[in-house]
């Protein structure tokens, strides 16, 4: 039961937070503006609208992983809320995964509210709605299930301030996996230990181009397809993710469980 | 892993020890050293000590949020890193922080369902003690418009809320006015009288003094005097005032050598002295000279007299 009343207080703590508003106004505002840009784009109005509509909604997503996920812990520790909280019988996980819960229920309501909102929107500009945009907004999702750990492992360790820089840098990091990869395989002769290290990085940053469908999502609604990866695929993804978010919430547990408070 | 702590005892700690930072570079500091203390059931034990003295380092080794560096804790026989011993306890931190956006109401609602409460249980829990702690018009208000000691209040409540049988506060009293003090004495008497028992710490002695059976000093992180209150306090008069009618304001030369201080105010001449051996020969010298004695107080050692002593001798 811990776990889950956490969870809850977490999400009622974001929801009463204004800052969620300013970033789900904003979401707002880049979905109604997609119309615009798609205006001068002669001819792929629709194709811009939701390419630039799933971009706002993946940015939207990812500033609240970050700026709320960051100060999650740091906020408890630094405003003492934490200490009446462990004091109960409550174990040192059940709180970690309490907080990363709430947040990831935070997202996705926010999620499921802004992704209505789009999907309605294309519908009533006339564009193509196909389940394909489903897809991309699932991973999107699951992609920031893991942002979200990667901030909770961050904010168990550090100030929001650092925490912010260094999740964004790993948010934007995770986005060039594949051409760490492409440039560890360009030196690989000249440079080996060069290609060495870049594997090493690529391994251990999270491949959040994984979860990047956006461009198929578009095209394949462009046809009326319904799907814009095989099923496969998706659950391959989706276990990915949730395997990554997994182990870095481990990783955050053994950094915060003998935290002297 | 260590051997169990006495069923009897609801708080025990054995070699308890605390260091801070014992990185290579970083200056060496000793929270804690060598701590045996035992708290009986069903007893209020007042844990005293300077600031710095370690005694919220002690309560938060004993509530799970520092882990100690060498010795044990037990709470009714848990090792205090076991969740379970936190199931039979009550905390409150000094100057406790809440969640700014949460109400009175909520928050009590919140940390019941932490301890385990049934949701009516939580209900009638939360509006007792909102009515009891004066809160009952502002449980629907969020935290952030609660005064100090509208805080303080609920810190309270929230840490007898589940009826625990051990209770630890954090200077309880802090923030509160002369009422607000009163009625927290009030809330630690029934605790015991309900059979809980309490631990506090605080800096305000002549609450400790009235409602403490027992209580431990603690200077630089190591206990220097611990027992009933009765036999701290030896009852050694240090002190005697006497005061007589009939005196003219020139005194009575018979007292000098004998009094530490004589005055007169205008309407009674005032004499003290530092043992009862002494008062009786002041008396009988204000008797001879005419006077009639009015007044014969003796000044038995406080608490805080016996605190000052204790960790002055021990180089406090």
């Amino acid at each position: 039961m811990i776990v889950p009343v956490i969870a809850l207080n977490t999400f009622r703590e974001a929801v009463r937070d204004r800052i969620l508003y300013v970033l789900l106004v904003f979401g707002i505002l880049m979905i109604l503006i997609s119309r615009a840009i798609g205006w001068v784009s002669f001819g792929g109005e629709n194709k811009i609208m939701t390419d630039v509509g799933l971009g706002a909604i993946w940015m939207f997503s990812g500033m609240v992983s970050i700026f709320i996920g960051t100060g999650l812990i740091y906020k408890e520790v630094d405003k003492r809320t934490i200490y009446t909280t462990l004091a109960k019988p409550a174990e040192r996980w059940q709180f970690l995964a309490g907080k990363y819960l709430g947040l990831v229920l935070t997202t996705l309501v926010s999620l499921v509210l802004l992704s209505a909102l789009f999907l309605a929107y294309l519908w009533l500009c006339g564009a193509p709605v196909t389940a394909a945009l489903g897809q991309a907004l699932f991973l999107n999702f699951v992609e920031m299930m893991v942002v979200t750990a990667v901030a909770i492992l961050f904010g168990s360790a550090s100030s929001p301030i650092m925490s912010a820089i260094f999740t964004t840098l790993v948010f934007f990091a995770g986005q060039l996996t594949k051409w760490v990869v492409d440039l560890g395989f360009i030196y690989q002769q000249t440079h080996p230990w060069l290609d060495k290290l870049l594997h090493l990085i690529y391994l251990f940053l999270p491949n959040l181009h994984n979860f990047n469908i956006r461009r198929e999502a578009v095209l394949a609604t462009q046809a009326r397809l319904h799907m814009a990866i095989p099923a496969s695929e998706l659950m391959a993804c989706t276990v990915y993710g949730l395997a990554y978010a997994l182990a870095l919430l481990l990783a955050a547990h053994l950094l915060f469980k003998r935290r002297n408070l | 892993m260590g051997v169990a702590g006495e069923g009897e005892s609801a708080i025990k700690t054995s070699g308890l020890g605390m260091v801070y930072n014992p990185g290579l570079f970083a200056h060496r500091k000793v929270g804690l050293q060598d701590l045996d203390l035992t708290v009986p059931r069903g007893s209020i034990f007042g844990y005293l000590g300077q600031n710095g003295a370690g005694k919220t380092t002690t309560i938060k080794i004993l509530a799970g949020l520092q882990f100690a560096t060498s010795g044990q804790a037990w709470i009714f026989g848990h090792d205090v890193q076991d969740s379970r011993a936190r199931r039979d306890l009550g905390f409150m931190p000094e100057n406790p922080y809440f969640y700014e956006y949460l109400t009175g109401a909520e928050t009590l609602h919140f940390f019941g369902q932490l301890s385990g409460l049934d949701r009516a249980t939580r209900s009638r829990r939360t509006q007792e003690l909102l009515a009891q702690f004066g809160l009952g018009s502002a449980g629907h208000v969020p935290l952030r418009e609660y005064s100090k000691g509208m805080r303080q209040r609920l810190g309270l409540a929230q840490a007898i809320l589940h009826q625990p049988p051990l209770v630890i506060l954090d200077e309880p009293m802090t923030g509160l006015d002369p009422l607000g003090r009163r009625d927290v004495r009030n809330v630690i008497l029934s605790l015991r009288d309900a059979g809980q028992t309490v631990f506090f710490s605080s800096h305000i002695l002549s609450d400790v003094e009235d409602i403490c059976d027992r209580v431990c000093v603690i200077n630089k992180g190591r206990a220097v005097a611990e027992g009933p209150i009765h036999a701290l306090l030896t009852g050694k008069v240090l002190e005697v005032s006497l005061a007589a009618s009939g005196i003219p304001a020139q005194g009575v030369p018979e007292l000098q050598g004998l009094a530490l201080r004589c005055w007169h105010d205008g309407a009674l001449f005032h004499v003290l002295v530092d043992s009862e051996e002494k008062a009786q020969s002041a008396k009988a010298a204000l008797e001879k000279a005419g006077g009639t004695l009015r007044v014969i107080q003796p000044h038995k050692e406080s608490l805080e007299e016996y605190f000052v002593r204790v960790t002055e001798v021990d180089g406090g």
